[in-house]
């Protein structure tokens, strides 16, 4: 036993255990994301019980526990009807059931406001006010139609926000004029005034039409009573999806789960980001990777070739090198503060001196944007670019290089014909690593121009197309703000469980596929040095 | 070929070459602009401040002259609508006249007045005296170094609330006035020094707070004639009878400017909200300045040193930038910040490191090379994962959890090692004896990973039984009645794990890199020698790769101090500096990212948030730079890796 000791191999087992717990970590991290968030969409069945009071109460069962002293179990139940009860869950003790039942007509409703709601379907009204039968056929019937009518109104919608977006841009012309000379251009802006008000009358011309129109189709109602008997009238109009989960098939289930994660990626969020879908965040995070990517891949790569390739090896380019892996182990709020004083407030700034004055103080530039935050972003994966590009130039035989300069090709020539094409997966590992560490970093957007809810997308039919003033939602800062900041956290949590398990699956995909070029990339030029 | 193709091409290498270069070095002028433009926007902080004496002096500030400096009657808005007067009248009696207004709730105004003398005994003949802004007290100073105090805030009524011996010289106190915020008072005295008194908590008088000496103002060596304070900032001007003007700010003890009437003074204004400076002489003829003092709340001494602030009962360093009130006294000391920077990364290496490295020796040393594929991609992917992820599941899943169970996570402390040592004893006879045992070398963390799992359960498990019987049942309550031991939620140990999880990667992966570049014929000369694996290991290969490993741990912690996100969801953000790992920090990161959005641009709190950002930068400079040369250090003993 001593000379067990003595070889160290119970120390061999500790470090062993060390990596065991490493991964146990991971593992941990994994299954905890995986499995807050793929149950979310599928719809549970609800169960009512019946307590001891004599009260019924009813909803998806979320978690049972064991007290610890007194050995009581108690079930915690989404109770949902947020704006009924004032919570979304409850803890039953178990000692306090007297029966427990599984309606086959409670129904489960999303609704536009006040998340969820469980309960039965008591009465229909008409658009005329005539009450109708209430079964699920005619509910479904209904709900149908109403959702046809209204997709009706989108044209409506549509005529809306384009002849606003006219009265804001003759808004701004007046103001430039104004800024300008407002008494010589008295004529001109007497006539855009003019047109901006005739835009103005159509426009409410229209609000009106869509309003009574509106309000026609939210005559439909459709009364719900929940468990206790509390009845409560919805205008059929705000109730999204109507289910009734005791009734529904597996296959049923699957349909609207997969229903359910169409629209987390292609919808627009509700109720302050916690419910509904995460297109503009999706939307937000890959345009702004992409912005990014077209400043930080030239640049990364032309200095990673100038370091190489041209650059004369001495102190210059070894404290060069010092400075670029400084750069990439500078805290990214760094770059933040960066981008907020130099782009933000000095360029941004400028900008908007030089050819915005007549909206001051309404900042255009002067403000974060998408932009702004691709710009500090670039700034804060160009090292890695830089690096990935660097090392596999340098994975590339002398003698290639020596070959082709011997064949009468210029230095320019070797580089775009030779050269580059054989480290291009070298460079595409820095471009995957770069993006796959922009997507996940948050802190330095959060200074330039990151928003919790953006009214519009940076890009849009509206002119110029392509909007890089705008500011922009993103996935990382939706889990920050969603999960710390939103006013009820209990309710929000699985919707920030969705979006991590998102942000992960496109980072993971976007390292393996970094890590795969790079191993590829070794493969093909790595002579053994042993 | 054709001339022209090859002098086409020769041409095209040229500008390659030349926008190269440019390019390449554009990179590198980057890198030190950004550390330029953070410092330069931080440099303003420490610009001393200017005046400069305006030619015509505006009539609107002009009006604004007290009539006399003298001060022998004062008077002062009390409450709403009210006002208050007193007036020193021979014999050192104060006489006080109130006019108070009272409105009902149907808004109609009742006046009434309240008359009444002080006659309190005094030590001495009073030579200053002063309302308070506010009308609430009343102080005097006398001819022999007493200061006294009352309290007006009665209606009909003062009381005298104490006289206290400011001077043991008895000299004769000349000047009094309170700073904005009415809190602290600036004493002026013969001898030319100005002192700031406020009331505090001595020990030895019970609750009640008596005036005490706080901060000594650079002053004059002849006798100070009268004091004014500013309506902007906590800074005061200190006049003398050569009408000599000393501008001093109360919290920093800063001589902000100097400037010279060239007359008696005999009154004085701050005009424009404390921008400009008014005098006039007896004469009536008038100097006026425009004082630009950007940031009179900012030194060295309040940034890095312990401060005695308003309110407090002794010095200490203290960050809270922002407050309710306008008339509050900003406080910047980045101490707790760094401190709490410092807290955050060393916990998390005290984790990691240890963790990390021992996976790296068991990674490049034992493990089998099949499984060696796959392992480290497995462990880059970990480094990939977004901080963002890591501090939500740190501040709502192991917070609440830990919160929960924290007498699990203690005993698990005992447990995993316990439970570890005794399957390393099991292990032996099952490696040497058994087929399967033999055909785990290389694979041993397979079988720990189920007894890592089940002793994290076995500490749950016994938890409860053990907590209800020791700490009747609750850990934390147990804590802060016995051992007055305070406990957050979002505590040091969260911040630990969460942040030692987002290091590990990093340097496990450059430390596995520097463990398996160590030529292998010195492994195996030694293995040869007869050395066991973690002899040849420990002794051979670890000390042959340590500017390796050395520059892994340091860019850990690199990240560690810079890390944002992870120390911004997982702790409270509270400012505290205390060691226990039970309480929350604030680290310098994430109090940038809390702060700057409310900073207005270019004041005195964006500048301070950007002079932290210069420390963080220069902070992960040195160290990088550290790092970076002993692993050029490492690359030229052992070639390229």
């Amino acid at each position: 036993m001593k000379n067990y000791w003595k070889r160290g191999e119970p120390m061999v087992l500790a470090a062993g255990a060390t990596l065991a717990a490493i991964l146990f970590m991971t593992i941990t991290l994994m299954a905890v994301i995986l499995g807050n968030s793929l149950g979310y969409f599928w719809v549970k069945g609800l169960v009512e019980y019946t307590l001891n009071d004599g009260s019924h109460i009813m909803g998806q069962v979320t978690g049972k526990e064991l007290h610890a002293l007194t050995n009581a179990k108690r079930v915690q139940l989404k109770v949902a009807n947020r704006d009924i009860y004032g919570q979304d869950f409850r803890w039953i003790d178990e000692s306090d059931i007297k029966g427990q039942s599984v309606p086959k007509e409670a129904y489960l409703l999303d609704r536009m406001e006040h998340g969820n709601f469980f309960g039965f379907l008591k009465e229909l009204k008409g658009a005329d006010g005539t009450l109708l039968n209430p079964d699920p056929e005619m509910l479904r019937k209904l709900s149908t139609d109403l959702r046809r009518q209204e997709s009706a109104l989108k044209d409506i919608k549509k005529k809306m926000s384009d002849l606003n977006q006219a009265s804001e841009v003759i808004r701004l012309k007046i103001a430039k004029l104004e800024y300008r000379n407002a008494e010589a251009n008295g004529a001109a802006i007497a006539s855009l005034n003019e047109k901006r008000n005739n835009i103005t009358e159509q426009f409410d011309l229209l609000k009106d039409e869509l309003n009574s129109r509106q309000q026609e189709l939210a005559k439909t109602t459709a009364t719900f009573v929940d468990a206790s008997g509390t009845a409560k009238e919805f205008a059929l109009l705000d109730i999204l999806n109507i289910h009734q989960p005791n009734k529904m098939s597996l296959l049923d289930k699957v349909w609207v789960y997969a229903g359910k994660i169409g629209e987390l990626l292609f919808d627009d969020p509700r109720e302050s980001n916690t419910e509904g879908g995460l297109f503009p965040a999706i939307f937000g995070t890959v345009m702004m990777v992409i912005l990014m990517s077209l400043f930080s891949m030239p640049f990364g790569v032309i200095a990673a070739i100038y370091l190489r390739e041209y650059a004369r090896e001495g102190r210059l380019v070894q404290l060069v090198r010092i400075a670029v892996n400084n750069l990439a182990g500078v805290p990214s709020i760094v770059y933040g503060v960066f981008g907020l004083g130099f782009f933000v407030y000095g360029i941004g700034g400028s900008l908007d001196k030089f050819f915005f004055p007549e909206r001051l103080p309404t900042p255009v530039f002067g403000t974060g944007g998408i932009l702004w935050a691709s710009l500090t972003l670039a700034l804060l994966t160009v090292p890695v670019v830089i690096v990935a590009t660097e090392e596999s130039l340098a994975s590339i035989p002398k003698g290639i290089r020596e070959g082709s300069l011997a064949l009468g090709a210029t230095k320019f020539q070797t580089l775009t014909r030779v050269l580059l094409p054989m480290a291009t997966p070298g460079i595409m590992t820095g471009l995957v690593l770069s993006m796959a560490r922009a997507v996940g970093e948050v802190a330095p957007l959060m200074l330039v121009g990151v928003v919790k809810m953006a009214p519009s997308l940076p890009i849009d039919g509206q002119f110029p197309f392509f909007h890089v003033d705008r500011k922009f939602m993103h996935l990382g800062f939706h889990i920050y703000d969603v999960g710390f900041q939103s006013p009820n956290v209990e309710a929000a949590k699985p919707m920030v469980y969705v979006t991590t398990l998102l942000l992960l699956l496109i980072v993971i995909a976007a390292s393996s596929l970094a890590i795969r070029f790079r191993n590829q990339m070794r493969r093909r030029y790595t002579t053994s040095h042993f | 070929m054709a001339p022209n193709i090859v002098d086409k091409s020769l041409r095209n290498d040229r500008i390659a070459a030349w926008l190269i270069k440019s390019g390449g070095l554009f990179v590198i002028v980057v890198v030190i602009g950004i550390l330029l433009l953070i410092g330069q926007v931080a440099l303003p902080l420490f610009y001393s401040p200017k005046a400069e004496q305006l030619e015509k002096i505006p009539s609107e500030l002009a009006e604004l002259l007290e009539s006399d400096n003298s001060a022998k009657i004062q008077s002062r808005k009390q409450g709403e609508n009210g006002k208050i007067t007193v007036q020193l009248l021979p014999g050192d009696r104060i006489s006080v006249h109130q006019q108070l207004v009272e409105q009902d709730l149907l808004g109609n105004e009742k006046a009434s007045e309240k008359k009444y003398l002080l006659e309190d005994k005094l030590p001495g003949a009073i030579t200053a005296l002063w309302l308070g802004r506010r009308g609430q007290s009343l102080y005097a100073g006398t001819d022999n170094g007493w200061l006294i105090r009352w309290d007006l805030a009665e209606e009909g009524e003062g009381r005298l609330i104490e006289k206290v011996e400011a001077f043991k010289d008895h000299r004769k106190i000349t000047a009094l006035a309170t700073l904005l915020g009415d809190y602290s008072l600036a004493v002026g005295d013969s001898t030319g020094q100005v002192t700031s008194w406020m009331p505090v908590k001595t020990p030895g008088t019970g609750e009640d707070k008596r005036l005490a000496q706080i901060h000594r103002l650079p002053g004059f060596t002849e006798p100070v004639v009268h004091l004014l304070a500013s309506p902007r900032d906590k800074s005061l001007a200190v006049f003398n009878a050569d009408g000599d003007i000393r501008i001093v700010h109360l919290t920093t003890e800063r001589l902000l400017l100097e400037l010279k009437s060239g007359m008696p003074v005999k009154s004085s204004a701050f005009g424009d909200n404390g921008r400009k400076l008014l005098v006039s002489g007896a004469d009536g003829k008038m100097v006026a300045w425009n004082l630009d003092i950007p940031h009179p709340e900012v030194s060295l001494s309040t940034l890095f040193g312990k401060v005695w602030y308003e309110g407090y009962n002794k010095p200490e360093y203290v960050w809270q930038s922002s407050a309710a009130t306008d008339d509050f006294e900003a406080k910047i000391s980045l101490v707790p910040l760094i401190f709490g920077t410092f807290k955050a990364t060393l916990f998390a290496m005290l984790f990691a490191v240890p963790v990390a490295l021992l996976a790296a020796i068991y990674t490049s040393q034992f493990m089998a090379p099949a499984l060696k594929g796959r392992i480290k991609p497995a462990v880059e992917i970990m480094a990939a994962v977004p901080s963002v992820v890591v501090g939500f599941l740190a501040g709502l899943w192991l917070a609440p959890l830990m919160d929960k169970h924290l007498m699990a996570l203690f005993l698990s402390f005992i447990f995993v090692p316990l439970m570890l040592l005794i399957a390393i004893l099991a292990w032996r006879p099952f490696a040497e004896k058994t087929k399967v045992g033999r055909g785990m070398i290389g694979y041993e963390f397979f079988g720990l990973l189920p007894i890592v799992a089940l002793s994290f359960w076995l500490a749950g498990q016994v938890a409860i039984p053990l907590e209800a019987v020791l700490f009747a049942g609750d850990l934390k309550q147990w804590l802060y009645s016995s051992l007055g031991i305070r406990y957050d939620q979002r505590n040091s140990i969260v911040i630990a794990i969460s942040l030692g999880f987002a290091v590990i990667p990093i340097i496990f992966t450059i430390a596995e890199d520097a463990l398996s570049n160590v030529p292998r014929n010195l492994s195996a000369a030694s293995l040869a020698l007869g050395a066991s694996r973690w002899q040849t290991a420990w002794r051979v290969v670890l000390p042959s790769a340590l500017p390796g490993v050395f520059s892994a741990i340091m860019i850990g912690f690199g990240r560690a101090v810079g890390e944002t996100m992870i120390v911004l969801m997982a702790t409270g953000n509270t400012p505290i500096m205390s060691w226990s790992f039970l309480n929350g920090l604030r680290s310098l990161s994430a109090n940038i990212a809390v702060e700057i959005p409310e900073a207005p641009f270019n004041g005195t709190l964006y500048r301070t948030l950007f002079l932290s950002a210069v420390l963080l930068f220069l902070l992960t400079f040195v160290i990088n730079t550290a790092a970076e040369l002993l692993r050029q250090r490492f690359r030229k003993k052992y070639g390229r890796y």
